[in-house]
């Protein structure tokens, strides 16, 4: 780490599929504080072909609020900072525009190897193009691997499966398969074959692949039934990726104005996650969601550890289409406060993706921007969340575990009208239980904060304490008990800081919002009924706890968990109005 | 400032285009030589089809065992029926082979025969002079003459002669106005396309069809076309923008490539129709593709409520203003010939160059 004590401004930049972000942080009174912000398209394409010239545009946004300028007449960063506002201290950078790894996996069992594979491959920025198992029979078993694998013509080769000391034919005859393949492919296409099976096997893997491809060997992802160990499977494909990164046009210019290493924007975003769950409850989780243009990130800490999926299909500008295809429209029209035709869903999803940089100038293409923004984060929890290790933060196996805080970022949900849009759709999206705060990233700043920690952690400190994210609403979420629409489940008294007092009645179905601005703080009082858990110490347990105030205010969601929505589509809608009125959506 | 993304609708500008291979090959022509679209500039062999024979498991015998039961060896040409393996000399459990090809790969109790490659053509598409040749890999042709970008395609590429069927912009193409002298033409409609319309086409064997917009219902239909189709505006019911439609018009009867090839990242890859058109001297491009929008700027709308309208910024407010959803955004005041201008987000806007 370089010299923290030189470090006077920094100037944070991430370079995403479609919009590149700038943030200046700089020091107000001895203290770092969040100072502008700039954003521009991305410019890793057609006319530009380097990923600087976007940072530049982004920068000058910056500049033209605060005067202060960063680069010199031949475009070069001017660093260290020098007198009149001109250059920084340092400058880091987060990258998510290039193409995800292109990834085969092979495994023996769904449930054990290929799931634990598919986590580790989700660790980072990858699309998995096929999986071949040694679970098909048939005389042309291996004709049908190998020929999977040179049509999915992947950047590697993930072959998990065995615990160790257990299985060992067929996943050699994996290993065969997978070498074959790679001996067919044009050595310049030949993808990594990265073995992250039963470590007994190293040996006869090595034999069998005999320099036929570039062989990675990483720990069993698997190594028992019950364990599952992805970490250095994980670091070996974001290895992988980080060299495909570093195919983008300007990287290494990028590179080089660096302090410290570029970081893949998810994992820096995860970095911040994981620091932010030591400023809370450490007997529960925290979770953070980025939903960006062509990727969706989950980062969930608990009990210290981090755990990081990216979802590299499904973003709000890229995927929805693919989604409407594979899983039907209503997967996402059911989300529409008004009727929407399968077609008209999905002209507009192509007319989004042809143009992703753009913006819903109206409601309906709005509407249907969120609803796709549910999905994705539905999408990348259905993957993410069987790898959790809650511990006691997870009551219910079968809904989110109990989280402190949930962190939401993306331009999608920062950008959104109304606070209330953003609170509803990442209620819709995760389902959230008990008592839980939802902080907004509205300056997209959580990734850039996650690169910014490798260089001052301070900084990163105190642009968080002075306000760098905000409250967007307390939320308290009744689950697990027995009542019928319109039941009484839930008695709620809060007490404001002023004396005053509000209580309140809530039935089963509803979703209501209390009063509680930003910077208020109050004393919630919480008495479920009907057995229902509000995380406060088991079914029927109340409490009380202090909590703060948001954007929205203090929310409580007696939807019931699992949501489920009306099956009939006109009284579907009705009901996604209803719910946006009453959050002020 | 705002630097927006951009789309190419020129009457008449350098044209560049790469061509190149899948896979390492051959590249047929010279730099400076002069080429024609349908000319095929390089060639190189995809590998070609394979079979994995799993003699140990067919002929019931350990893998160790197979070398003695191959009645061909490795390198050796096999022809479909042939019998490769055998078990014992009266034995009649033998393999054959499924396939025409050669024995290239043996082990673990299989054996590899894989067929010849096949070759694979690439064609020039554009007439032009090769400018620059990269050994084995591609190479890149140049011409002269109009360009119009679209923003969405389907289908492969094409050379046609341009014929226009429509007389106006809002107007759509209609089967009956497709008759037997639209065979061998890239046809030009405007508001849209229709099932029976399509059909005709293909019936008609066209080269392929440039459209404003298309109706989502029909974009499976169309993905199944055997010619390409470009798309100017979107999907939906927009009319073609006024400038492309009279770009096209003016070029009606003359020869054109198409392609609607359409990719929208990694990399970006645009449909297009390309019209030869001599230079003499050709004006350097003004617009320098790093300009930022200015008052004066030709723009396009590139979403609802005023999608593939054109017009001109008259002014950029410095501050942020409402729109229809609520939001708050910086946006650009654009006369698209109405009696006020319109007020279009920034990110809504690309200019037309």
């Amino acid at each position: 780490m370089m010299k923290e004590q030189q470090i006077g401004s920094i100037l944070l930049a991430d370079c995403g599929t479609v919009m590149t972000k700038a943030v200046l942080l700089d020091q107000v009174r001895g203290q770092y504080r969040f100072i502008a912000q700039g954003e521009a398209p991305t410019t890793a394409e057609h006319p530009w072909y380097d990923v600087t010239v976007g940072i530049h545009h982004a920068a000058e946004e910056i500049s033209a609020i605060t005067g202060h300028q960063f680069f010199d007449g031949g475009g070069n960063l001017i660093s260290p900072e020098l007198s009149g506002q001109q250059g920084v201290g340092a400058f880091a950078a987060t990258v998510s525009a290039s193409p995800p790894l292109q990834v085969v996996l092979g495994g023996l069992v769904p449930d054990l190897s290929i799931a634990s594979a598919q986590r580790a491959a989700a660790g980072t920025y990858s699309l998995v193009k096929a999986i071949i198992t040694a679970e098909s029979r048939g005389i042309r078993r291996d004709e049908e691997h190998v020929r999977t694998i040179r049509d999915a013509a992947p950047d590697a080769l993930c072959i998990a499966g065995g615990i160790d000391g257990g299985a060992a034919t067929p996943v050699l005859e994996l290993v065969e398969s997978a070498t074959l393949a790679c001996a067919l492919m044009d050595q310049e296409v030949r993808p990594y074959l990265l073995y992250a099976g039963n470590a007994r096997l190293r040996k006869r893997v090595v034999r069998i692949v005999q320099g036929r491809a570039e062989l990675r060997i990483a720990d069993n992802v698997r190594p028992t039934c019950t364990q599952e160990n992805l970490a250095h499977a994980q670091a070996e494909l974001d290895t992988l990726y980080l060299g495909k990164m570093g195919q983008l046009p300007g990287i290494e210019t990028l590179s080089g104005w660096s302090s410290v290493s570029l970081t893949p924007t998810a994992r820096a975003f995860g970095r911040l996650v994981e620091y932010l769950w030591h400023l809370g409850d450490p007997s529960k989780g925290l979770l953070g969601v980025d939903v960006g243009a062509a990727n969706t990130a989950v980062a969930a800490a608990f009990d210290g550890h981090l755990f990081l999926t990216v979802h590299s299909r499904l973003g709000v500008a890229f995927g929805g289409q693919q989604l409407l295809q594979k899983r039907g429209a209503e997967t996402i029209t059911r989300w529409l406060p008004q009727p929407m035709s399968d077609d008209q869903a999905r002209g507009l999803l192509i007319n989004r993706e042809i143009h992703p940089a753009s913006i819903s100038q109206v409601q309906r293409e709005l509407s249907l921007e969120q609803a796709v923004a549910r999905e994705a984060i539905r999408t990348a929890l259905k993957v993410a969340h069987p790898g959790w290790s809650a511990g006691s933060a997870q009551p219910y196996p079968h809904l989110l575990p109990l989280c402190d805080t949930i962190l939401v970022s993306g331009g999608v949900l920062a950008h959104a009208p109304r606070p209330g849009q953003i609170a509803l759709t990442v209620l819709d999206a995760l389902q959230p239980i008990g008592v839980t705060t939802l902080v907004l990233d509205k300056h997209r700043l959580a990734p850039l904060l996650g690169s910014a920690a490798a260089i001052k952690p301070l900084a990163v400190v105190e642009a968080l304490d002075s306000g760098g994210l905000v409250n967007l609403a307390t939320v308290v979420t009744p689950v697990e008990g027995h009542a019928h629409c319109g039941d009484t489940i839930l008695k709620v008294r809060v007490t404001y800081e002023d004396g005053s007092a509000l209580s309140v009645e809530v039935h089963y179905g509803d979703l209501e919002v209390l009063p509680l601005l930003p910077g208020q703080q109050a004393v919630l009082e919480l008495r479920p009924l009907r057995h229902f858990d509000v995380g406060l110490g088991g079914p029927g347990k109340g409490g009380q706890r202090r909590v703060g105030g948001g954007l929205v205010g203090l929310i409580i969601d007696a939807r019931g968990r699992p949501l489920r929505l009306d099956r009939n589509p006109d009284k579907r809608q009705v009901q996604m109005q209803k719910w946006l009125w009453d959050v002020g959506g | 400032m705002y630097y927006p993304f951009q789309t190419q609708i020129t009457p008449l500008t350098n044209v560049r285009r790469e061509r190149v291979l899948p896979i390492p090959g051959e590249v047929l022509v010279r730099v400076g030589q002069r080429v024609e679209p349908m000319q095929v500039v390089a060639h190189t062999h995809l590998p070609g089809d394979f079979r994995i024979l799993p003699v140990a498991r067919l002929l019931d015998i350990p893998a160790s065992q197979v070398k003695k039961c191959m009645i061909v060896k490795l390198g050796d040409e096999v022809h479909q029926g042939q019998v490769v393996a055998k078990r014992g000399r009266l034995s009649s459990h033998t393999v054959k082979s499924p396939i025409d090809g050669v024995i290239t790969s043996s082990g673990a109790g299989r054996i590899l025969i894989e067929t010849e490659p096949t070759l694979f053509e690439l064609s020039a598409y554009i007439p032009g002079t090769v400018s620059e040749v990269v050994d084995n890999y591609g190479l890149a042709i140049e011409t002269t003459g109009a360009v119009i970008q679209g923003v969405w395609g389907a289908g492969g590429e094409n050379l046609g002669v341009l014929k226009c069927l429509v007389e106006g912009p809002d107007k759509p193409l209609r089967a009956d106005t497709i008759d037997p002298s639209c065979h061998g033409a890239i046809l030009v409609g405007g508001l849209g396309l229709d099932t029976t319309m399509l059909e005709r086409a293909q019936e008609l064997q066209v080269r392929g069809i440039v459209t404003g917009a298309l109706p989502s219902e029909l974009i499976s239909q169309v993905l199944q076309l055997p010619f390409p189709v470009v798309v100017t505006e979107g999907i939906g019911t927009v009319p073609m923008s006024t400038p492309i439609f009279r770009l096209l018009t003016t070029n009606d009867g003359r020869e054109a490539s198409i392609s609607g090839v359409f990719q929208p990242r990694w990399p970006i890859v645009r449909p297009e129709v390309i019209i030869p058109l001599p230079a003499e001297t050709l004006s350097p491009d003004r617009t320098q593709p790093d300009a930022p929008l200015m008052v004066g700027t030709r723009v396009r709308v590139v979403r609802a409520p005023y999608m593939g309208a054109v017009g001109t910024i008259v002014a950029l407010p410095t501050y942020a203003r409402s729109i229809d959803t609520g939001a708050r955004v910086r946006g650009a005041e654009v006369d698209v010939g109405q009696k006020t201008p319109i007020f279009v987000p920034l990110a809504n806007l690309e200019v037309l160059r």
